[in-house]
C-alpha cells in the first residue's frame, strides 16, 4: 500500500504565480520498515510535514524507518534537524532509522554539518 | 576596494517564499561564474540566514519584510540581509560548527548559524537599534 501525502502548497495563491514549492511524501512498508520517500524541497516551510510523518512512522514501524532521499532536490538545516530527531526517536525505542540513496543535495548539507557519519546510509 | 550594488530585493517574511529567494540567489551567483559546488553552499547559507530571520526575529511569519542586497567587487561578493525583528542574542550569532563538535552532543537544532559561518569567508552579525538584525556575509572569489 502506498500513501501519498502532500505537506506543502502545490502552487502559489497569487494568480499566475507558482512560487511555493511542494514536498510530496510517499509512504510504503517493507520488511518491517516504514519507507518514506519525500519528493521536492525540504526547508523551513516543508520540514514540519516531513517531521510529522517521520515521528508517526517511528511509532508505527515494527523495526524502523527508512528514508528514501533520492528525490530531495534541496535540504536545509531544518531538514537535517528533522532527520536527527527521527534518529533519536528511533534510538529511544530500539528501532532503526536509515537514509537510502540520499541525493547530492542531502549529502552536501549533511557533510557541511559534519553529520554524514551519524546516519546509516544505504546507496543500494 | 570599490563595491557596487548589483541587486536588491525585499521579500515578505514568509517561509513559503524561501524557494523563490533560493532561485534568485542561485541566478545571481551563476552570473559570476561561481563554481557549482560553491553556488549550492552559498544558496544554502543565504537560505539559512533568511530562515533564521523568519523563525527567530519574526517568530514564524510576519507581514514585515526581509531585505537582501548583493554587492560585488573585484575580489569577491558581499550579501547583506536585514530584518526589523527581534535582535538575535550574541550567544546564538557566535555559534560555530567547531563549538558544536566540541560539545559532543547530537542535537536537532542550532545548525543554521554554524552552517552560514562554515560557508562564507567572513560573517558579521550586527544588532540594529532599536531592534532588527543585519547579517553581512562575504565570499572571497579567490578561494576554492
Amino acid at each position: 500500500m502506498e500513501i501519498v501525502l502532500s505537506c506543502a502548497w502545490t502552487a502559489g495563491n497569487r494568480e499566475g504565480l507558482e512560487i511555493f514549492m511542494a514536498l510530496q511524501l510517499s509512504q510504503t512498508e517493507q520488511d518491517g520498515l516504514v519507507v518514506i520517500q519525500p519528493d521536492g524541497e525540504v526547508d523551513l516551510y516543508s520540514s514540519p510535514g516531513l517531521r510529522k510523518a517521520i515521528l508517526a512512522a517511528v511509532q508505527a514501524a515494527e523495526l524502523g524507518v527508512r528514508l528514501d532521499l533520492s528525490q530531495v532536490a534541496y535540504m536545509d538545516s531544518s531538514g537535517v534537524a528533522t532527520l536527527v530527531e527521527g534518529l533519536q526517536g528511533c534510538g529511544k525505542i530500539q528501532k532503526t532509522l536509515s537514509l537510502f540513496r540520499p541525493s547530492p543535495a542531502v549529502m552536501k548539507v549533511l557533510q557541511l554539518a559534519r553529520l554524514d557519519s551519524v546516519f546509516e546510509i544505504w546507496e543500494e | 576596494m570599490d563595491k557596487q550594488t548589483d541587486l536588491r530585493m525585499t521579500v515578505r517574511a514568509d517561509a513559503r517564499l524561501l524557494g523563490c529567494v533560493r532561485r534568485l540567489v542561485r541566478g545571481y551567483l551563476e552570473s559570476f561564474e561561481t563554481a557549482p559546488d560553491r553556488i549550492d553552499e552559498v544558496v544554502l547559507a543565504v537560505d539559512e540566514a533568511c530562515a533564521n530571520s523568519i523563525r527567530h526575529a519574526y517568530g514564524g511569519q510576519s507581514e514585515e519584510c526581509l531585505s537582501l542586497e548583493f554587492r560585488s567587487h573585484e575580489r569577491g561578493l558581499e550579501i547583506e540581509l536585514k530584518d526589523a525583528g527581534k535582535t538575535a542574542p550574541l550567544e546564538r550569532t557566535g555559534a560555530t560548527l567547531a563549538a558544536r563538535d566540541a560539545a559532543g552532543e547530537l542535537r536537532p537544532g542550532g545548525l543554521g548559524i554554524p552552517l552560514i559561518r562554515q560557508v562564507f569567508d567572513e560573517v558579521e552579525f550586527l544588532a540594529e537599534v532599536p531592534h532588527g538584525n543585519r547579517v553581512i556575509m562575504r565570499l572571497d572569489r579567490g578561494k576554492p
